[in-house]
This record gives structure tokens, sequence and C-alpha cells, in this order.
């Protein structure tokens, strides 16, 4: 198992535990596949209700988490298992995306279009429902036809997504083209 | 079977949580934030300050924007429940009669229409959770919106429900309306348009109700307008509905001025959220 170090060690606004959030950690990070000697570091911000997350970096590997993405919403303040698998699954796999050398032509996240982030989530999500983790295919579709189109090209784009498991970051960026083709047609009909 | 029904007493089922307006005021990590307006976020996007949910705004351009609509269709839907439930109550809890603690047959008649409006707006907003990812329950309910319903003064509950309560879902379709333009979704526009003409018609029901029932005593009328600025401060849940640029929830002064209220009963409402938005700011910037 990877080396887990959850931050803060003690949570004083919130009912968290971080060692149950190393043991989730080290649970996901286990079914994705990360090497053993990898160390992680989750550094949650309790302040903060809201569910905003970002890879802080790869070398240690650092999840920066606001409190509310580890949270439920049937109960304020609580930690909630779902949650954490949830978040840290598609976290994780971007996390190994991004160690392989296949996507190593991918933008940094802060330059990521709207579409390219959901496209990449959405390709993350799919995996994680084969692995067994939590997730929620219809949510991420809304995600997906709000950045990509509501239309039967988008959809077909998101089920290769969803249904894939060895993307490169060319696959990924090459669908998004795809959906800009679609949408800028219904924009422009007729026009090439 | 038993007449006004207490807000707690509301019959839902398992999968429903309720979170109380108390439990949100009391979060300890209202006042841990102040301290974040000032340094800026975790992932260097800017302050998220002391009201952080209230200035994100609705912004389609952010990437957690299809969620936050979710979290409100949720919220819509059971705000749908508790309007369903106050006008039925309204139906049932008074004797017809021209009495004070009694309504005329044609406003039972007026409430009836508006269980069935709101029967279907519950059925539609199941309709769009589900299209948008969203469960029952799957996020806690408030049920502030029932408790603006249990007034014993039959007008007062008039306002309550049918001028605050469908007044504050006009503001809330209009928005969300707006989201599924900007977004594109065909079936989020759509739903939004039909349901906010409903609630346009309750509104006016409201309003011609409560002029027609306190034309010969204005000391009541004067009583449910103030009745109806405290539960529209209420429902301004700091801000969170109004004017502002960051207003998430935009008052919508075009569908409540068909709906039957003044430019002055609107200049009310805003500055009810105003002074909520305030009163906010310095409740979680502490002493």
């Amino acid at each position: 198992m990877a080396k887990i170090v959850v931050s803060p060690e003690r949570f004083s606004l919130v009912f968290f535990d971080a060692e149950r959030i190393a043991e989730l950690t080290g649970q996901v990070a286990d079914k994705i596949g990360l090497p053993d000697d990898l160390e992680l570091r989750i550094e949650v911000d309790e302040r903060m209700p809201l569910g905003r997350t970002k890879i802080s970096s790869l070398d240690p590997v650092t999840l920066s988490v606001e409190g509310g993405a580890f949270e439920d919403a049937k109960r304020p303040r609580h930690l909630s298992d779902r949650s954490v698998q949830d978040v840290l699954g598609r976290m994780l796999l971007r996390v190994k995306d991004r160690l392989d050398p296949n996507f190593e032509n991918a933008p940094a996240d802060e330059n990521l279009s709207l579409q390219q982030l959901v496209a990449w989530t959405v390709y993350s999500e799919g995996r994680c429902e084969r692995l067994g983790l939590p997730t929620q295919k219809q949510r991420w579709l809304y995600h997906f036809r709000n950045r990509h189109g509501f239309s039967d090209v988008a959809d077909a784009a998101f089920d290769r997504l969803w249904n894939a498991d060895a993307l490169t970051w060319s696959d990924i960026d090459l669908i998004c083209a795809e959906t800009q083709r679609a949408r800028d047609e219904l924009a422009n009909p007729g026009v090439r | 079977m038993r007449r006004h029904l207490p807000a707690d007493a509301l019959a839902r089922d398992d999968r429903f949580v309720r979170w109380t307006l108390e439990d949100r005021i009391s979060d300890p990590r209202a006042a841990a934030r102040r301290a974040v307006s000032s340094s800026g976020g975790p992932d260097g996007s800017g302050g998220s300050g002391p009201t952080a949910k209230n200035r994100v705004g609705f912004n389609p351009s952010r990437p957690g924007a299809p969620d936050q609509a979710r979290a409100l269709m949720h919220g819509i839907f059971v705000g749908e429940l508790q309007a369903l439930e106050g006008a039925g109550r309204t139906c049932f809890d008074f004797d017809t009669g021209s009495g004070t603690d009694e309504v005329p047959l044609e406003l039972k008649l007026d409430m009836a229409r508006q269980c069935w409006d709101e029967a279907r707006h519950c059925e539609i907003s199941v309709k769009l959770g589900e299209w948008m990812g969203t469960e029952i329950g799957e996020f806690a309910e408030n049920i502030f919106l029932f408790e603006a319903a249990c007034n014993p003064d039959p007008v007062l509950r008039l306002v309550g429900v049918n001028r605050a309560l469908e007044g504050l879902a006009i503001d809330v379709f209009n928005t969300m309306k707006e989201f599924g333009d900007s977004a594109g979704d065909p079936f989020l526009s759509f739903c939004e348009d039909w349901m906010l003409a409903d609630e346009v018609t309750h509104v006016k029901m409201g309003s011609d109700w409560l002029r027609r029932l306190t034309e010969k005593d204005p000391a009541r009328r004067d009583r449910a307008l103030e009745f109806q600025r405290v539960v529209d401060r209420l429902f301004s849940t700091g801000g969170f509905r109004g004017e502002e640029k960051d207003s998430p929830i935009k008052l919508a002064r075009k569908f409540r001025e068909m709906a039957g209220f003044s430019t002055e009963e609107i200049d009310v409402v805003a500055e009810e959220a105003r002074q909520a938005r305030a009163e906010m700011t310095d409740k979680v910037a502490g002493p």
C-alpha cells in the first residue's frame, strides 16, 4: 500500500477522522493500482464546506481537498466514506494517468478547458465504476452534456469515454475536437 | 384529520433527512472561513469569503456549476412538496366563511388548483432531478418553506405561501431557466419556463386575495405585509437571493410585476435581501 499522510491529523470543525481517510485512500490507491512506494499526501481544508479539489503536486503526490468534498450531503460536517472514495477515485486515476507517458502532453490542470476537464473526469469515472468504486453515471452525463452539448454526438462520445480503459491524452483531445465540431455545426448549420 | 400541522410533523419516508436553519447558522466553519477570505482558497482561485456559497453565483463557466444546479434542483423539488402541503393545508385548516379565521370558498378553490399545479411540479422536479443525475433525498431537506405556511391567520398564511414562498419560486425558476438556456439544456429551460408561468399565477392569486380579504381591514393588511417582510428576509437566506451582482438567485422583477407586486413592494423584498446579506456577513465576521 502507498505511504499515506493526511493533514490535519485531528479535525476540530468537522467530524472527520484522519485515520479513516487514510484507510480509504489506501484502499482506493490499491484498487487503482498505484505503486506501493508512492507517497500520497491528502490535505483537507476543513474550514471549507465547498467541494473544490486539486492535484497540488505529483512529487510527492499531494491532493488538496476542501472539506465539503468529503462531506455527507445528508449529514453536514460528517465524513462520507462514499464521498471520499468517489473523489479520491477520480483524482488518483488522473494522478495515475499523469504518471503515464501517454499523458505527458496533457496540459496542466489549470490550463485544461472545461470540455477537456470533464472528458478526462468521465474517463476516470467509468474506470472507477468497473473497479467497484462509487460513482454517479447520470450525474457525469449531465456534466458532460453541459460542456459538450446536448446532442447524439456528445452522448456517443460520453459512452466511448465511460467504457474505455486505455486511452491516451490524444484520444481524449480528439473526442473533445469531435464534439466541438458538432457544436459548431449546430451553431452554424451548413458551414464547414 | 389534524388541523394546523406543525412543520416537524410533515410526512416523509426514510430517503429524506432534515436540516434546519439553526444547523446551518451554528456551523463553526462559517467563522473559520473569515481567514480564507483574505488569504485565498486552496486552489489559488481567490478568496471564498465569509459567505462563500453566496459569492460563487450561478456562473456556468465554473466547473462545479452543473452540480450547483443539481443541488438547487433538489431544493426546488422539496420546495414544491412543501408548497403543495402549504396550499393543501390552507384548503383544509380553515372553515368556509367570512370570519377572520375563515376563508371564502373561492379562495379554497384557488388553493385546490394550486395543489394540482404543485403536485405536477413535484413530478416535473423529480424527472428533472433524474435527468441531472440526482436521487430523491440525496441532499438534506430544509423545511423553512413550510414553516411560513403554519400561521393560524389565513391572510398571513396566504402571504407566507403565495407571496413569499411562491415569490421565491419565481426568482429560483427564472434563475434555473437562464442556467438551462446558457447550457443549452432543452428540458431544463422548457420545464422551468412552464413552472414559472404557474408560479406567477400563484403569486397573483395571493396578491389578489390579500387585497380582497383586507379591503376593509387595513390593520390586518399591515400585519400581513409585515409578516411577509419577515418571511422574505428569511427566504433571502443571507443574501443567497437578492439583487447583488453575485447573488446566485436574482430577484425576478419582471415576473413579480406580472404577479401583482408593485415596484415599491419589490423594492421592499430587495431591501430585506440586502439587510439579510449584511446580517449574515456581520454574523460570520464575528465580534
